[in-house]
């Protein structure tokens, strides 16, 4: 991503899709989901884009109304901030949908390892990354059936006024907390009666090995890197 | 007889249009009679959750339609105007203690019939009438649902769905949990409900004691599709097809299957169902003196 912002010019960007359409290619995805994964932002791209077509100065000046103005130069800024976004995505679209939650989880844990040395609790945030995302689809499935049992009391999700809709809410929100509450009642004491005492020396169940396509894939990225930073003006 | 509620052809399809869609119910055509006691039984994931969440509309069918209380209800149905009807159909979910939310329990079971209209007065009562139907002691009113113990937050809720005073009324597994006393007490309930307050019961259950107990017509789910409709006799008279729908025969009949094994059979044309009947048979058994 860091990489992203460093290139500047047309060459870089050119290598840089190049780099990320081969990625997505040999990950084996239907190109229809990386599109279905952009449409949510693509309104905040668009009006980031016009954004700095229309307000930004300097080169030459093609068309302008009133503060607007539109000149070679934004037109060039906007097409960059728009491959930058359409990158972005992308390449966070193929690590989530190549990468199971808990192996992103682990791989943070990782990653923050040298944290440790400044006492950050690095292991306690794995093990609170790893329990919420096990829990995200259980609260869903809790919040799906709460909402239905308060329908059939003759609540109306969704309608009204915005007062109403926020007082809906409330028969929604306190029947959840409480029942996270309950959840983590029950499973820390189920996780203390397995013994868990403290997140310090637990030995892993998955490990990790670094293999040689991890090196041929750094070796690749930090190649592609230079060469950003290289071609970059 | 008069049908409270009547399926024709209902098709749903969860996640329709997408690459996950699926279909839990196929094609289902019945009849529930006005007042019945109608239980649904199937294994885990036949579809008998969603075809109860049809009846007040919670979900609609992607093909087909359905008439509740002479509303029909299809595809096109939306969820506006709804409110009336879902009224008169109440609906207790599983584990109903989770949807409690108010600061006293009393505000909780009059949440209901508020939302529906009531004044502050009427729904008081209404409250105050279903406290005393699910057997909750009045001086709980004041306290607060979340202090109360598990059998008792149940109730609470139940009382919160019959103060709505609904005509027809699912219990979809209302007594898991609950321990032995609390499960009688509760389906005690729903018999009383129906047979001298009129509403008409639908029970999901895994429990075959209780269809033979209380039900006087059983629905039996699979893949989606009712296979069966009839009463309890009929549902269980072939031991071989129940045990293929991953069901179980009811206690009493289970012990007479045995007794046949064993080599006295007691089924003559029907196995015995209930614990009366089978205590009956085996009275008349010892009268004739085939067993000693």
């Amino acid at each position: 991503m860091i990489i992203i912002f460093f290139a500047n010019n047309l060459i870089s960007y050119g290598v840089l899709s190049a780099l990320i359409i081969i990625v997505i290619l040999m990950s084996g995805i239907s190109v229809a989901y990386f599109l279905k994964g952009i449409k949510p932002l693509i309104w905040l791209i668009i009006f980031t884009v016009l954004l700095q077509i229309l307000f930004s100065s300097g080169g030459h000046v093609l068309w302008h109304f009133g503060p607007f103005s539109i000149t070679n130069e934004s037109l060039v800024n906007g097409g960059f901030i728009f491959m930058r976004f359409l990158l972005i995505i992308m390449i966070s679209t193929v690590l989530t949908l190549t990468t199971t939650p808990l192996a992103i989880a682990d791989g943070v844990q990782t990653v923050l390892k040298p944290l440790k040395k400044l006492h950050f609790p690095v292991d306690t945030l794995a093990l609170m990354l790893s329990i919420a995302l096990r829990f995200v689809p259980t609260l869903m499935d809790e919040m799906e059936t709460i909402m239905n049992a308060q329908r059939a009391r003759g609540v109306d999700f969704g309608s009204g006024s915005l007062k109403h809709r926020v007082r809906a809410a409330v028969p929604l929100l306190v029947p959840l907390f409480t029942g996270a509450i309950n959840h983590a009642e029950n499973l820390s004491t189920a996780m203390e009666a397995r013994g868990f005492s403290d997140s310090e020396h637990r030995t892993k169940y998955r490990l990790y090995h670094w293999q040689t396509k991890d090196t041929i894939s750094w070796i690749i990225f930090v190649l592609v890197g230079v060469a950003v930073i290289l071609i970059r003006k | 007889m008069d049908s409270a509620i009547s399926f024709s052809k209902v098709t749903h399809t969860y996640q329709a249009n997408t690459p996950f869609a699926h279909n839990a119910l196929n094609n289902v055509t019945l009849q529930i009679p006005k007042q019945s006691f109608t239980a649904v039984i199937g294994h885990t994931g036949s579809g008998k959750s969603t075809l109860v969440q049809h009846i007040n509309a919670l979900l609609k069918p992607t093909t087909g339609h359905l008439e509740v209380l002479g509303k029909i209800i299809d595809a096109k149905t939306t969820n506006k105007n709804l409110k009336a009807f879902r009224k008169r159909v109440g609906m207790v979910f599983q584990f109903p203690e989770k949807q409690l939310f108010e600061e006293t329990v009393l505000k909780d079971v009059m949440f209901g019939p508020k939302n529906y209209g009531a004044s502050e007065e009427s729904a008081k009562k209404a409250a105050l009438d279903a406290m005393k139907l699910v057997g909750l002691d009045l001086s709980l009113s004041d306290h607060s649902p979340f202090d109360l113990s598990g059998g008792q937050m149940r109730r609470v809720a139940i009382a919160g769905v019959l103060a709505m005073s609904p005509e027809i009324l699912i219990l979809d597994e209302p007594t898991a949990g609950l321990d032995p006393r609390g499960h009688r007490e509760i389906m005690d309930l729903a018999k009383y409900l129906n047979q001298n307050k009129q509403m008409t019961i639908i029970l999901i259950t895994h429990q075959m004691d209780d269809v033979v107990d209380y039900a006087t017509n059983v629905i039996v789910m699979d893949k989606g599709e009712a296979v069966k409709v009839g009463p309890p006799e009929q549902t269980f008279a072939d031991p071989t097809w129940i045990y293929q729908m991953q069901l179980d025969l009811p206690s009493s009949a289970e012990f007479a299957q045995q007794l046949k094994h064993a080599g006295v059979d007691i089924s003559e044309n029907h196995l015995p169902l209930t614990i009366d009947q089978l205590a009956n048979r085996l009275v008349q058994l010892v009268g004739k003196g085939v067993v000693k």
